[in-house]
């Protein structure tokens, strides 16, 4: 029983409550109750979601732009598989890289296995592409060829109506030397009438183009799914190609056992030339190999930049940002809560700087970052923040500092703002306790001021992590920081057949892990809360 | 115009010729004028009054927490200037801190106190206060699990632990309920007794008064209130409130003392020419932000 | 006989050591940006094939958003070197926009941008034009048929609006080259008009290239010049129809080139030709053929195609890389030169190419003042660096990657004179005023500047 408590009391205190009639259930307390709970909060959300997808897969396909499709759940399933196979791949590669001995060998003949499959997979489904294409233009063309041939023939016979009338007009012309002015008149009017009649033929002609247009827009789920088949396969040849690579001549054991006995061979030249020969060319050559073998020995594969890792490096980004508007926003927002005077004069600078959008913010900074920076690989900050154990991995550049500062400089006002009035509302009869205990300064702002803030800062901070996220990956798509918001621009850039369902698969992502952030605010929110702990959602 | 009732080396705490008021110095009102006091040492002296007559003001006046506009407070022969813990206060509010448990609001005025004191003689210090007002069994709690009552008592357990010379009570039972209030009462007699200090409570309450003071002063009704003549309490101690009632003195001056304030009451009434309805003196907590504050916009997060 | 033996058996030794030696490079881990365009091939290329890593150099390859954020990220350092237009390198060197000293040892690739209308002006273009009104129109297309409309508008009050990609782009100087040929002026830049505005009959913005198909659907503007693939997704999607190649405005045309900053070709000498060698290999493997036949380009485009790289559909690359471009659905020609990266001497770094593109910045104003022709000649030669390329090139021999016979013959750097233009003009690169002079539409300057 006291554990169950203890189970309610964390699902409170994380805002999971919709869990706690599971609990309940679970341990018998008033059935009927708790499945009336859980039906509420646990399946009629489940419900709804699942009606989101169903609509959603009705409506996508019925809306098509000439930019691209809107996706169908179905595609963006697909389009997440995409971006999972691309970075197995590349960390296989980069694993490959490294393996050495009997382990290279197995996986490397394992590779060449998978490749001799593949060869037999990928003529079947280029058959299959073949025949779905065949059968797909057959259709193709018994659908398009009436409103072709309709079209065609219209355009002809318009054709062939203009020269008539052309003619037939030139000749009617040829005959007005020496017409009378009415005559000439009747002239302009057949001119006029033909130019109707050539307007009307275009309108008639446009109708039908419109329909051999549409005639034209059609597609062939059967093609696209054998494409695709195609398509994975290709990649994986092309993966297989280069993974086969890496295990074998190209793979790190082999390169530094090559370098190795170049080194070997320069050096034994070196010992045993003789006197005739060029010794300081010779000795200059051991050197040279025996650092081109550490170089070999130490290299690393150039892994490109796939979304878990993106995923990784724009949550450090975010939390650095966070960080620092909170060292600079919680200090400043007490100065306010504690000095009017201060107070007035921030006011000015938060109602100016609070409205301006991170894409103004960020060339601004990027252009001071870079000034502090001119050789950023061996700024002291960058070789200190790429020395630092987890961080190091994930290329501090100067471009993640302009995206981090850009999150802190858009998300430190509702911190501020929040701890500011946090302090500035300190109960009268808490101060009245301090002065009659003649606590000082310090006591006081930290056994009194800050504690009975924490809750508004706090409430500031889940503001403040918000907005970072939301400005990182604007700030990202904009600096091209490596990060989520890189991935969305990359992706968009891209302008594939895949581009919207891998944008589609970043809503969740994004919505999903600002979700987690708010979640984790709230749990610190209510655990520094120290009045009901049930009030903060 | 000195109405002393004791020589000045008897009296301990004293207001001579006190006068505050608040706003603006032209057109200030004084919310307590021409107020003198001389409580003795060990004594226990209740200021009874209407709500809104500047009972709050006076306990602060008292404490140091407001300097007087005119006039003195001193406290055995030195000018109170500022407050401190030789005089205790416990507000009618508790103003415990939320976020820390029994031990820790009470451990924090120990520290303050005695700065002087080890971690276990803090410990040992904390309990015994704790101890003593019965809430051993309570002391890991934060102040939103308990009940009004215990609060009070943490409240009344912290100011005792700061050993002051002098308890300023403001209305501390007023919030409570009547069984609670009783408890109460009782308890905070029986350590008066026990440590005998120089009490000042502040009440609306004349049986309380009664039950508990050596003296009980009418506060006149504001603005410009003073302190009428005491009513000297000459009842034998310990007093039993069970026994209390039937006692022929009790009642000849509770009818007096209530016959006194409904008079003040008329006649505050008359003089201002119309039935003002008084608010009951609760103040709730304000949640407000203060005015400097609105000036910038936040985000309402609750 | 003793003697004989041992002669060559220390020569073969000397040789096997020689030819065998990699470069010592400074700097052996590598930056480079690249924007999502097909021709970036030969850097990608360069990494996938290994040519990089035979080198000893590990890449990285980073996309870049545009082309400003390029030059600013090779500027400061975030990126050794780049993928670049080939105006960019000359313009930031001479001041125009971002001032930084820019050279290239390299250029990637020849022609591969095309110039898109939207449907509706290609059907007035029809109209203007009865031979165009077919399903296979006869190329190349002259902006003839587009002079009325542009006329109606201006009639109207109202300017026809493209989009190219950056002002100091290919795209910028072949659009305004196609139009102005047919008498359409698509005006000046100045110091206060850096628009290029100035007496514009169609007014020219810049657009980022993905955004284009989606920009001439929206209507905002009625056409663009731009590199591939975004005049084949226009076919594709059906929302404008390519009128002209640049392949058919200057034939053979350089168009991209890879640039790092000056600063940096002078701290890693060895590193800068280490590059060369790579994108030279990786150039020569793009144009491999078999009988005519392109056989390397399905590959390249199937790894193009990754998400990373240029990301777009393998079928929309292949349209423009494999040797036919799509003006429409019905009109697929065969041009095996649209996308050129290594044959017809492209990779060489000339200077009578940066003398061109410096001709064209002055006939439109970017240049705002006369120089004398002496300027255009030392200005190519402080960005081009031909020295580099052809010791990249000789170790490349030496290793055997490379053919005598591939090198470019040239003394001097400078192509032969050429009328290979839409509009029959010649180009001479040791006669840039002249040359500017014998147009039409744009600035002329002094000819006494020509000795100068």
């Amino acid at each position: 029983m006291e554990f169950k408590y203890k189970i309610l009391k964390g699902i409170d205190i994380s805002g999971l409550n919709f869990l706690s009639p599971v609990v309940r259930l679970a341990t018998g307390e008033e059935p009927a109750k708790q499945l009336r709970e859980i039906g509420r909060f646990i399946v009629v959300p489940i419900i709804a979601f699942l009606a989101f997808l169903w609509l959603w897969s009705v409506v996508a396909p019925k809306h098509k732009t000439k930019a691209g499709e809107v996706p169908t759940p179905a595609v963006v399933w697909d389009a997440t598989g995409g971006i999972w196979r691309f970075h197995e791949y590349e960390t296989q590669k980069d694993q490959a890289y490294q393996l050495t001995g009997g382990t290279r060998l197995d996986t490397l003949g394992k590779a060449k296995a998978r490749m001799a499959e593949l060869d037999a997979l990928e003529a079947r489904a280029k058959e299959q592409l073949a025949a779905a294409e065949a059968s797909s233009k057959e259709k193709f063309d018994a659908r398009v060829a009436p409103s072709k041939k309709a079209y065609d023939d219209a355009r002809e016979a318009s054709k062939d109506a203009r020269r008539t009338r052309t003619e037939a007009l030139k000749a009617e012309a040829a005959q007005l030397a020496g017409a009378t002015p009415e005559q000439r008149e009747t002239f302009l009017n057949h001119l006029r009438d033909a130019d109707a009649a050539a307007e009307a033929e275009k309108k008639s002609l446009d109708g039908l183009k419109a329909a051999y247009a549409d005639a034209q827009t059609v597609t062939f789920p059967e093609t696209k799914d054998a494409r695709r088949t195609v398509t994975v396969l290709a990649e994986e040849r092309q993966f297989l190609v280069k993974y086969l690579d890496m295990l074998g001549d190209n793979s790190r054991e082999a390169k530094v056992a090559d370098a190795k006995a170049k080194a070997e061979e320069a050096r034994s030249a070196f010992l045993n030339a003789g006197p005739d020969e060029d010794l300081y060319k010779l000795g200059s050559t051991v050197l040279k190999r025996q650092e081109l073998l550490a170089t070999t020995a130490a290299s690393q594969y150039a892994k490109p930049w796939t979304l878990p890792k993106q995923i990784v490096r724009s949550l450090l980004c975010v939390f650095s940002g966070f960080l620092l508007a909170s060292f600079i926003a919680i200090p400043i927002g007490i100065l306010c809560g504690l000095s009017p005077t201060f107070m007035a004069a921030t006011t000015p600078f938060v109602a100016l700087f609070k409205p301006v959008s991170p894409l103004v913010w960020l060339p601004i900074i990027m252009i001071i970052v870079g000034g502090f920076m001119p050789d950023p690989e061996n700024h002291w900050l960058i070789v200190l923040l790429g020395k630092v154990p987890f961080l190091g991995n994930y290329k501090i550049d100067p471009m993640f500092l302009s995206s981090a500062i850009t999150v802190a400089l858009c998300s430190l006002w509702a911190t501020l703002v929040n701890t500011a009035l946090g302090v500035g509302s300190v109960d009268k009869d808490h101060m009245n306790v301090a002065r009659v205990l003649r606590l000082g300064f310090w006591s006081r702002l930290f056994k009194i001021v800050i504690p009975t803030a924490l809750p508004l800062i706090f409430a500031g901070l889940r503001i403040s992590l918000g907005v970072g996220w939301m400005v990182l990956v604007a700030a990202e798509i904009l600096s091209t920081s490596e990060g989520i918001g890189k991935f969305v621009n990359d992706m968009y850039t891209n302008g594939s057949s895949q581009s919207f369902a891998q944008m589609f698969v970043v809503v969740f992502i994004v919505g999903f892990i600002g979700m987690a952030l708010d979640r984790i605010m709230v749990v610190f929110q209510r655990l520094v809360s120290f009045e009901t702990a049930g009030s903060t959602l | 115009m000195s109405t002393l009732d004791f020589p000045p080396r008897m009296s301990f705490l004293t207001l001579e010729n006190v006068a505050i008021g608040f706003g603006p110095e032209n057109q200030r009102v004084n919310v307590l004028e021409d107020v003198n006091l001389s409580v003795r040492e060990n004594e226990f002296v209740a200021v009874i009054g209407f709500s809104g007559a500047g009972k709050s003001t006076l306990v602060s006046l008292l404490a140091g927490l407001e300097r007087p506009t005119a006039g003195k407070v001193t406290m055995a022969g030195e000018e109170v200037v500022r407050p401190g813990p030789r005089r205790g206060v416990m507000f009618q509010s508790y103003s415990l801190l939320p976020w820390l448990s029994v031990a820790g609001n009470i451990e924090l005025a120990v520290k303050q106190v005695f700065p002087g004191k080890s971690k276990a003689e803090v410990k040992e210090h904390v309990e015994r206060y704790i101890e003593m007002v019965h809430l051993t069994p309570a002391k890991d709690k934060k102040p939103h699990e308990l009940s009004g009552g215990m609060r009070q008592r943490v409240s009344l357990a912290r100011t005792l632990s700061m050993q002051p010379e002098v308890l300023l009570l403001d209305e501390p039972l007023s919030a409570l309920d009547a069984l609670t209030r009783a408890v109460l009462q009782d308890e905070i007699l029986q350590i008066w007794e026990q440590e005998k200090k120089t009490v000042v409570l502040i009440t609306n309450d004349v049986d309380e008064a009664i039950l508990m003071a050596d003296r009980i002063i009418p506060l006149t009704m504001g603005p410009r209130a003073t302190l009428a003549e005491a009513f000297p309490v000459t009842l034998e101690r310990p007093r039993d409130r069970r026994t209390l009632t039937d006692n022929p003195d009790y009642q000849h001056l509770k009818t007096e003392i209530t016959s006194y304030l409904v008079r003040l009451n008329r006649e505050a009434r008359a003089a201002r020419g119309g039935s003002i309805i008084q608010m009951p003196d609760v103040a709730p907590r304000d949640f407000t932000p203060p005015s400097k504050i609105r000036g910038l916009k936040w985000k309402n997060t609750a | 006989m003793r003697f004989r033996l041992i002669i060559p058996a220390l020569v073969g030794l000397g040789s096997q050591l020689a030819h065998a030696e990699k470069l010592a490079v400074e700097k052996d881990e590598l930056k480079f940006g690249f924007i999502k365009l097909t021709d970036c091939a030969p850097i990608v290329i360069a990494k996938e094939k290994g040519f990089f890593e035979d080198e000893g150099l590990q890449v990285e390859v980073i996309a870049q958003s545009n082309w400003k954020v390029l030059l600013d990220n090779v500027i400061t350092g975030n990126l050794d070197g780049a993928h670049m237009l080939s105006g960019q390198p000359i313009a930031a060197t001479i001041g125009i926009g971002t001032e930084a000293h820019i050279v290239t040892p390299y250029t990637l690739d020849l022609n591969g941008n095309a110039i898109t209308v939207s449907n509706s002006i290609w059907e007035q273009m029809q109209e203007n034009d009865p031979d165009l009104d077919s399903d296979t129109p006869e190329h190349p297309i002259s902006a003839d048929a587009l002079k009325p409309i542009t006329e109606d508008m201006l009639a109207e009050g109202k300017k026809l609006q493209m989009g190219m990609v950056f002002p100091v782009s290919t795209h910028n100087y072949e659009l305004r080259y196609w139009l102005a040929a047919a008498g359409i002026h698509p005006g000046y830049y100045s110091k206060t008009d850096v628009a290029g505005r100035t007496d514009a009959e169609v007014e020219l913005s810049v657009t980022p290239p993905p955004q284009m198909p989606a920009t001439l659907e929206a209507g905002t503007i009625s056409g663009y010049c731009v590199g591939e693939p975004w005049n084949q997704q226009a076919v594709a999607k059906g929302i404008g129809v390519p009128v002209v190649t640049n392949y058919e405005i200057w034939k053979n045309n350089p168009e991209k080139v890879f640039g790092v900053t000056k600063k940096w070709a002078d701290e890693n000498p060895n590193t800068i030709v280490a590059v060369t060698k790579a994108l030279i290999r990786a150039g020569k493997w793009l144009d491999e053929t078999v009988d005519g036949k392109l056989v390397n380009r399905e590959e390249a485009c199937r790894i193009l195609s990754q998400p990373n790289y240029v990301g777009a559909d393998f079928e929309v690359i292949k349209n423009s890389m494999t040797g036919t471009f799509a003006f429409q659905k019905s009109d697929i020609q065969d041009m095996p030169d649209f996308n050129v990266f290594f044959k017809h001497d492209c990779s060489y770094p000339w200077y009578s190419d940066g003398v061109w593109f410096l001709t064209q910045m002055r006939r439109w104003g970017q240049i705002t003042e006369t120089k004398p022709a002496s300027w255009y000649a030392e200005t190519a030669k402080k960005i081009y660096l031909p020295d580099v390329y052809m010791k990249a090139a000789e170790s490349l021999i030496s290793e055997g990657h490379l053919a005598e016979d591939e090198l470019p013959k040239t003394t001097d750097g400078y192509k032969p004179a050429t009328k290979d233009f839409i509009d029959g003009n010649e180009f001479d690169g040791k006669k840039p005023i002249e040359y500017l002079n014998s147009f039409k539409i744009g600035i002329k300057d002094d000819p006494s500047m020509a000795t100068k």
